[in-house]
Parts: structure tokens; sequence; C-alpha cells
């Protein structure tokens, strides 16, 4: 069967925003990929959906899925057909998520410091307390141009409308990004003319502007700054990414046994004696990073690290202590950060929240739990998430429960239509939904964000769980000027 | 360079050479073995007291069985040395220094790790293309070295990969020649024909060498010449040794450090050793004490090399 005939056959779902369709049209910036694959037959196709993912298996880009018994490592599921945005659109996303990070970026400085906002009650201050990765062990800290978020993952998803939400702030560790980039590169190597002709933005240049962006959070007067990306090590579920990031950027990639401190300094150990460090980007959570100061029993981390991290002597990227600012309870008041910090409206909206702390709120999610999902506040990755529309009977009442004990863990939000795009399905094209990922740099310059991100894709069908470690996958995301 | 990256690449780089060895051994020896006429009594013991930590009990029970010999020596994960357990060790390192060793180095280990971990791989074993099956691990081992030698970059990284291979090496051409001298009981001047050392040459791609290098039928003495002192040969302790001065110096030319006398003049007692060896000095009663002294000297100078450049734990 030719691809014509298949893109026929492609139905988008009512009431749901469809990427590629529009009430049964082909939107325009679709339309030349659309005609590339009407020059294409199903095996030709099947034949490069093979390819990428021997290119995949063979450059060993594997994450790791705890609960899977099988095996330790897997290839994250990739899907040809490459989700495409206009520019005009992003733009708007980029202007949102800049906004956005300034705000946070205030947030965290005052929380950390004067805690004006709490004062003002536009946030009470029980909410902040009560969140496990308020860290007060890092109050009064000052950090290199008072920047505390260097690099984020904010998740959007794109409703009914048609307009990008906001549904989450990853201001810790993101990661993924390294999949953005392996997936662009698998693109133009399946599709090299259908990618030339259609004028997409590029994206190669992030891990350039990230290590600039580390260099700068030196000390000034420090000539040629030593800087190394901490990983917890090659278990590590995004032990690829560290590893691609290590490079391209050029920098040493060193474990916590790697370093020591000393007299407030970090080094770390060299065939040719300890060397100092200067710039530490971690992939290590907080609560590992120093056994002295958080969780004892950490292997990963490096005793005494803190201490270093107060004196000045070494800039750690993320900021300690961020997770006070992508608590999922915290999240629903971004918006008024926005407002308080900057003045501002909002560009880009938050989905609706309920705090369960609230008894009004948990009474009504409870009633109405059939369209909402519940999802924890300190957890990510889509683990502990209930989702109202599916759960059985009995598993509600036991999550209930849950619920019940510790209403502060737990937020609910009315299940949003995700978009979907068409994916290459058992030689078929079948509308998936997604959500996307950009990935902003923050530095002294201000924020910036390559044109691009990575779109998660739910492959089983009408699921709207994208996690990598649900079974979702990823896309490449083009962003095109017409 | 991270002392534990040069750990890594310094034991990616042994784990490799071992394999490259073993396979060797198992398949000369597995050709060798189905030659009844020549060689009666040809059993796996040999092989399998160099390449796994069996005792003698269980070396008894397997060294007549072809099938269970090849099992233990290639795809058991129980014996520590087996090829599968050997290779997996090496991509462990080589995914610790990921960043270190090239894109096409790690894909080749890569794609040989995953080729010994298909699940149909223990029944192929049993089996007629048990050969093949060699072969194409023997060519992946190969490839790996090819790889490494065109796309690694010259420093500090391929320093210690070449020295963790060449002490490697150096180990295994000791106990092999070792073994193959125990049979004859050191005896030097025992009569003997070269179908008897054929075994450890092939081992070593050493046959064709001592065919073209070596006139006479003195064959004890000429293939202990050949196996310790020829540099010429690639598979020799002294051509091994040689390499391994030249990346020595390397690296502590660019790692200052106090304890590089010690390592420095713990290499040199060794290297003279042989070096300055008059090959026709060592007769009956000096070979085993010769090849037990050399090889305690590299394991003295392993240790030290550890200690002086990998102490990070």
């Amino acid at each position: 069967m030719s691809l014509q005939a298949l893109l026929n056959e492609y139905n988008c779902p009512e009431g749901i925003w469809d990427e590629m369709c529009d009430a049964g049209k082909i939107r325009k910036h679709y339309d030349k990929v659309v005609t590339t694959f009407g020059t294409l037959d199903v095996p030709a196709l099947q034949q490069k959906d093979v390819l990428a993912g021997e290119l995949f298996m063979n450059q060993g880009i594997t994450f790791t899925v705890y609960s899977d018994n099988k095996g330790i490592e897997r290839i994250f599921p990739f899907d040809i057909i490459p989700r495409i945005i206009t520019g005009k659109e992003w733009d708007v996303v980029e202007k949102g998520i800049q906004q956005r990070l300034k705000a946070l970026n205030l947030f965290l400085k005052d929380i950390y410091s004067g805690q004006q906002i709490l004062k003002d009650g536009i946030i009470p201050a029980a909410l902040i307390s009560s969140c496990p990765h308020y860290l007060r062990e890092v109050h009064g800290i000052q950090v290199p141009n008072d920047i505390y978020v260097h690099i984020s993952g904010i998740d959007l998803i794109r409703g009914d409308d048609g307009k990008f939400y906001i549904l989450e702030d990853n201001l810790r560790t993101p990661s993924g990004v390294s999949y953005m980039l392996e997936n662009r590169e698998v693109t133009k190597r399946i599709f090299p003319d259908m990618f030339a002709a259609n004028n997409v933005r590029v994206i190669h240049n992030y891990p350039l502007i990230l290590y600039q962006i580390l260099l700068q959070l030196a000390a000034t007067q420090i000539s040629n700054p030593t800087v190394v990306l901490l990983t917890p090590g090659m278990y590590n579920s995004a032990y690829y990414e560290h590893t691609y990031l290590a490079r391209q950027m050029g920098i040493s990639l060193v474990e916590g046994r790697d370093l020591v401190i000393d007299d407030h300094k970090v080094y770390m150990k060299t065939t040719n004696g300890l060397q100092q460090v200067h710039v530490i980007y971690r992939r290590i959570d907080d609560e590992y990073l120093d056994p002295l100061v958080f969780n004892p029993k950490s292997v990963l981390g490096v005793p005494g690290l803190m201490s270093a991290y107060r004196k000045g002597n070494v800039a750690i990227v993320n900021a300690i202590g961020n997770g006070v600012a992508d608590d999922k309870a915290v999240y629903a008041y971004v918006p008024a950060m926005i407002r308080y910090y900057l003045n501002e409206e909002p560009i880009l909206q938050n989905v609706p929240t309920y705090e369960l702390s609230d008894p009004e709120a948990k009474e009504h999610v409870f009633k109405n739990i059939r369209k909402m999902v519940v999802k924890r506040t300190n957890q990510s990755g889509g683990y502990g998430m209930v989702m109202g529309n599916t759960i059985s009977e009995e598993d509600w009442e036991k999550a209930k429960a849950e619920i019940e004990k510790d209403p502060r863990s737990f937020i609910a939000q009315p299940i949003v239509q995700l978009s979907t795009v068409p994916c290459f399905i058992n030689g078929k094209f079948a509308p998936r939904h997604v959500d996307f990922r950009p990935y902003a740099l923050c530095g002294p310059e201000g924020v910036r964000i390559v044109p691009g991100g990575l779109t998660r894709v739910a492959l089983k069908e009408g699921s709207l769980v994208v996690n990598s470690s649900q079974g979702g996958g990823s896309k490449d995301t083009w962003v095109v000027d017409l | 360079m991270l002392s534990r990256i040069a750990d890594s690449l310094f034991w990616l780089s042994r784990y490799m050479e071992r394999a490259d060895g073993l396979l060797r051994a198992t398949s000369t020896h597995y050709i060798l073995s189905l030659d009844n006429v020549v060689m009666g009594a040809m059993t796996w013991k040999p092989v399998l007291e160099i390449f796994t930590t069996k005792n003698e009990e269980e070396i008894r029970q397997l060294e007549h069985d072809t099938a269970a010999s090849l099992h233990t020596l290639l795809t058991d994960v129980n014996n520590q040395n087996s090829l599968k357990v050997v290779i997996t060790r090496a991509r462990e390192n080589a995914r610790g220094a990921q960043d270190h060793v090239t894109k096409e180095v790690w894909e080749e280990i890569n794609a040989l790790y995953h080729l010994l971990n298909q699940p149909t791989i223990s029944e192929r074993q049993g089996e007629q293309d048990v050969i093949q099956m060699m072969q194409l691990f023997s060519q992946h081992s190969l490839l790996y070295t090819g790889v490494a030698d065109v796309t690694m970059p010259r420093g500090l990284g391929w320093s210690f990969m070449n020295l963790g291979k060449f002490i490697e090496r150096c180990f295994e051409v000791i106990v092999m020649a070792d073994k193959h001298y125990e049979r004859i009981g050191y005896n030097l001047h025992e009569e003997n024909v070269i179908i008897q050392w054929k075994e450890l040459l092939f081992s070593l791609s050493g046959y064709e060498l001592h065919l073209k290098t070596y006139r006479g039928a003195d064959y004890n003495h000429n293939v202990l010449h050949q196996v310790l002192f020829n540099d010429d040969f690639p598979h020799s302790v002294l051509y091994s040794l040689t390499r391994i001065e030249k990346y020595l110096k390397d690296i502590v030319a660019e790692n200052p450090s106090p304890g590089n006398a010690n390592l420095l003049r713990c290499f040199g007692r060794l290297y003279s050793r042989v070096q300055y060896m008059d090959p026709k000095s060592i007769d009956s009663g000096s070979l085993k004490s010769f090849l037990a002294d050399i090889r305690e000297d590299l394991l003295q100078f392993s240790n030290a090399l550890g200690q002086n450049f990998f102490s990070y734990q």
C-alpha cells in the first residue's frame, strides 16, 4: 500500500487537537512532509524505522527501567515521523518560558533569603515549610549571578484549543536533552532531503551554550576554570546522557568517589595528583550530594561539598534546593509569582490544579475523580500517578486511603486531552498523544532556549502517560519557519 | 586524567587482551584435539588450568568433556574468567570511561557484548558451528584492536590502555609457556617433535614465524627463545616488556609523582632480567625458577602501577 493511501486513512480523533490534521485537512506546516511520504511506500518507511532502531542500539543510547527485571538497558522507543511546530507558535512558547524562569529564579532567591513573598501572603508559608525539597541548609547562600535554575526542562502540553499549557516545571536535574539532540541526528540520517527542505531551526549548539554558561559561573579571577559533570555512575538511568553531554562539552565526567574536599575546596583525583574543580554540573539529587549534610548513607556524593559551596569555592549547577520551586503544589502559585515579581500577566497558562490539603478541593476531586489525574507533589517520571478515567474501584479506594494519610503530598488536575501526532506503528499511521519539553538555559546573559525540545509520545493507544519509564517514546521536534 | 578513568581504560584493555588470548588458546586446543591420531591423550586440563579458577577435582571432571569445557571457558557466568564474564567486564570498564574511548571503540565492544548475550549462544556451542562461533568472536576481538588503533587519540588514555594490554599479554605468555614446559618436566634435553609445540605456538600466533626463523630440531630451546626473547615476535615476553617500557615512560613524563621512582625501579629490575639474560644460560634446572621469578616481578610491578596511579577508592 502506498503511504498516500495510508495518510488518507489517518483519522484524527474528535475533540482533540491533532498536530497534523485540522478537520480532515493537512495543516500547512505538515505539507512538505506529507508530500515526501507520498513518494514512499510502506516497506521503504519500515526500512527507515529499522535503521533508526539500529542506530540507537549500536550507539548504546539506552536507558534503565527500574521495575523491569528483564535487563537493565532498553532503547528509548523512537517514532520516525517528526512533530512540527511553527516558528510563530514557538515564539510564544519561548517568551512564556523566559518569563516563567525569570520569576522562578527570583522566587528561589527570595525564598532562601528574605522570604518577602511569604510575608506578603502570596504563597502560604505552610506550603513551603512542608515541602520536602525546601532545604534550610542552603538558606542565605549566595549563588553566582543570583541564578538558581541554569538548566530546566519545562513540560508543556497542547490542549484541544490549540494553546500550549505548562504542565510541570523541572528545575532540579531534568533529563532527556541528549535524546532531543540524538533524535535530530537520526532524523537527518533517515530523511536527509525532507529535513533539508523544511527549513528547520537548529538545535545542535545546545552543548556549546551550556558549556559557555558553566564557564561563566566560575569565579572571575580564574582564567581557565575546571568544569566537571558529576554523575551517580553507570547504573543511573540517564548515564548515557551524562557521557553524551560530557563528551560534547569536552569536560570530565566524574563520580562522587573521584572528588575530595580539602580546605573547603573541591579537587578531583587524577593520575597527576589533585586538581581543583571550579564548576560542577551535577546530575545527582540534592539529598545525595553531601553525606555530611543530607542523607548520611549516600555513597554517591562528596563529603564536605556543602562547605565548599557555602564558601563560594565551587559553583553547583543547578543550585541546591531548587526542588521547592518545582514542587507540584507550589506549581499552582507560579502565575501569582509572575504577577508578584514581574508585574506581568503570565504568557503561558497553568493547568488548573487542586491542592488536596484543602478539604474543599479534595471533596471536589473525590467527587469528580473520573475526570481527574492525581499526582504526588514530589515524584516525577509518572510514578505514583492516578489516572481517574482508567483506575479500578478497588485501586482508587487504596489510593484514597493514601491521600487521606498525607493530603499535602498530592495534587489533582483535570485530565487534559493532550494533542495527538501521527505515529508510524505496525505499518500504519495512528494518532498518539504527546507532550513537549523544551530545554531552557539560564546564564548571566539571560534565558536561552534552543528552538526545539523533546516530544514524548504515549505509544499505547489512547494512553495519556508519556513518561519513558511508563512505556513512552519520543519524536524529533521541528520548529519550522514557513 | 582521572585516576578512575585511567583504571578503567587499563582494565578495559586487559580484559580485551585476555579475551583474545582465551579465544586463541581455546580454538587452537579444540582444533588440535580433533586430531586424535597425533594427540592421543589430549585433554582440556591445561587450558582449564590457565583460564579458569577451578580446583583439581573440578578440572578432572571436566577435562574429557569437550562441550562442558567449552561452556566453562566461553559462556559460563560462574567461571570468573569465561569469555562472557571477561567481555562483560571490559564493557563495564568502557562504560565507566565512555567519554574517553571513541564512539567506534565503544560500539565495537558493545557489539561483541550483545553477540555474546544472544539467547541462542549456549545452544550453538555444543553443535558443529562451534568453530565458526569462535572465529566470529575472534574477528570481533581483532576488529576491536584495529578500531582502537585507528581511532583512539594518542595520549595518556592510550598509554594506560597499552600498559594494560601488554601487562596482560606478558602474564599470559609466561603462564602458557610454564604450563607447556611443565608437561616435559622442564627438561630441555628431552627429545621432542614440533607437533608437540604446535599448540603453544598456534595459541600465540607464532607457528609460522617459528618455521621461518628457527632451523634445527632443538625445538625445546628454540620455542623457549621465541616466546621469551624474540623481539620480533609480538607475543614474546621481551617484546611486551619493550612496549611496556615505552608507555610507562610516556606516562611518568606526564605525571611527576613521588611514587614514580619506585615504579621505574620495579620495572627496570624485571626488564633487565629478561633483556640481559643469555638465553643459552637457561637450563633444565633453572627454567622453572626463571619463569616464576619474572612472573613475580611482573606482579609486583603491576601492583606498584596500580598504587601509583589508580588509588582513588
